[in-house]
């Protein structure tokens, strides 16, 4: 009798609450939001120090960068200049081929290496892409931020450097590493390979530069916030990256 | 020939079946309009498409007509909303109103102003998934000459008032309202919200310009 009883008050006592709530609800319950839309802002915890490299990196390019890209680009035919790109795209392929080894993509890190061999062979020192074109052999980019997050480590902090651009502190870890693979350094000595590595660095950044001109342009046209603009660009970006390896 | 009682009966049950078969294609014709969200966005595009390449027409016209067909198909209160992401619970109405409006026109400058870059680029629909609750998410390509890869565009879509509309595109994989969501929360963060409106009349301004100069 008495247990009936208790059930019956606990079910009375449900139907208040479960109205009570409803109503609740229904006065401040918006309609439904898109997914994606309470996701957490960036928080940045280092951005004083990211946005004076930001402004650094900013000024670099438009009193340095961008005038020597565009005189190049006066000078050297769109041509010329992809097949520049495509020669620094092709030597730069143990990374590449490492960090798809070590996501167990042994296809893809197999394809990388024939790309090498073909385009370094028909493709006359990977200036050209015949692995592409004539055969179909995709590209597979992959970089050991890439692998780090493969494995589940999260990204960390936004982190701008000097010169080199946006990173997450994966990222940056991933790329030093990524470097270190490079292997000039290992077969000569340092005073040879460091005027060479940084002269391979600036010429691999007027060529990209040369052909992307309008890259800041076109984003500071429609940004209220460059420094956003380019913070969630890239964050996003490394986001869809390490998704279409899944 | 004389129809015999089987003839008949198999008349009878093969008008049953094909009565069945209407029955259930009927929600079937529903569940057929499976790419209904892509195609509502494909007829959209095209339609835009054409007035781009309207090149006889001038810019300003273009402009506006390119205003007059995305109004309806795009869910600007919804973008504004998500731009905002949590800051828009601590506007009240009026706030909410002037940064919808304000943000409608900044959008409108800002596609507007890209007119002129359009060079006849093919666009390509692919398909479309759901993403639950409602939404879809619509995939299209916009072929570049010279053999470069692919743009990806993809477009956030749900359906209000038995209408497709747009809350979100992405190119590149990169989330237009979400990007704009980072740059707001900053500005605001930094400089307050009546800063964001300012900013963003300033630039629609800016690029209103650009239009017609």
């Amino acid at each position: 009798m008495e247990v009936k009883r208790s059930f019956a008050a606990m079910a009375a006592l449900a139907m208040v609450l479960g109205f009570a709530r409803q109503s609740a609800l229904a006065e401040d319950q918006e309609p439904p939001h898109p997914p994606g839309e309470s996701t957490q802002v960036y928080s940045d915890p280092w951005a004083p120090f990211n946005e004076k490299m930001f402004s650094f990196n900013l000024k670099l390019d438009h009193y340095v960068l961008h005038p020597v890209a565009k005189g190049y680009a006066a000078v050297a035919p769109v041509i010329v200049r992809e097949s520049v790109g495509r020669f620094f795209n092709n030597v730069n392929f143990i990374p590449r081929v490492a960090n798809n080894l070590f996501q167990l993509r042994f296809p893809q890190a197999g394809d990388e290496l024939l790309r090498f061999g073909i385009n370094t062979t028909l493709g006359i020192a990977g200036v050209f892409d015949p692995a592409d074109r004539w055969f179909g052999i995709k590209p597979n980019p992959n970089d050991l931020g890439l692998t780090f997050g493969h494995y589940g480590i999260s990204p960390g902090p936004y982190l701008v450097l000097p010169f080199l651009g946006p990173f997450t502190v994966r990222d940056a870890i991933g790329s030093a590493g990524d470097q270190a693979m490079w292997p000039l350094p290992y077969f000569v000595p340092w005073y040879v390979s460091i005027p060479t590595d940084a002269g391979k660095g600036v010429i691999e950044a007027v060529n990209y530069r040369s052909l992307h001109l309008d890259l800041f342009e076109d984003v500071d046209r429609y940004a209220v916030d460059l420094y956003g603009a380019v913070e969630d660009g890239y964050m996003q970006k490394r986001a869809a990256e390490l998704k279409a390896l899944d | 020939m004389k129809f015999g009682v089987s003839d008949k009966s198999r008349i009878v049950f093969a008008s049953l079946f094909v009565g069945v078969l209407t029955m259930i294609s009927a929600p079937g014709a529903v569940a057929r309009a499976d790419d209904s969200a892509m195609s509502a966005v494909q007829s959209m595009v095209n339609q835009a498409v054409k007035i781009l390449a309207d090149q006889a027409t001038p810019q300003a016209t273009r402009a506006s007509q390119l205003r007059d067909l995305i109004a309806p198909s795009f869910d600007f209160a919804a973008m504004s909303r998500s731009a905002l992401g949590y800051h828009w619970k601590s506007l009240n109405p009026a706030q909410r109103a002037d940064f919808t409006q304000t943000f409608t026109g900044f959008i409108e400058a800002a596609y507007g102003s890209k007119i002129g870059d359009y060079h006849g680029q093919q666009v390509n629909f692919i398909k479309q998934t759901s993403l639950g609750n409602g939404y879809f998410q619509v995939f299209s390509q916009i072929v570049q000459p010279g053999g470069k890869a692919p743009v990806p565009v993809n477009y956030l879509v749900e359906q209000k008032d038995g209408q497709w509309k747009v809350y979100d595109v992405t190119v590149d994989d990169i989330s237009i309202i979400a990007n704009y969501r980072t740059q707001f929360n900053r500005v605001i963060n930094e400089n307050g919200f009546d800063k964001l409106l300012a900013d963003l009349k300033a630039k629609q301004q800016q690029l209103n310009q650009t239009k017609s100069g």
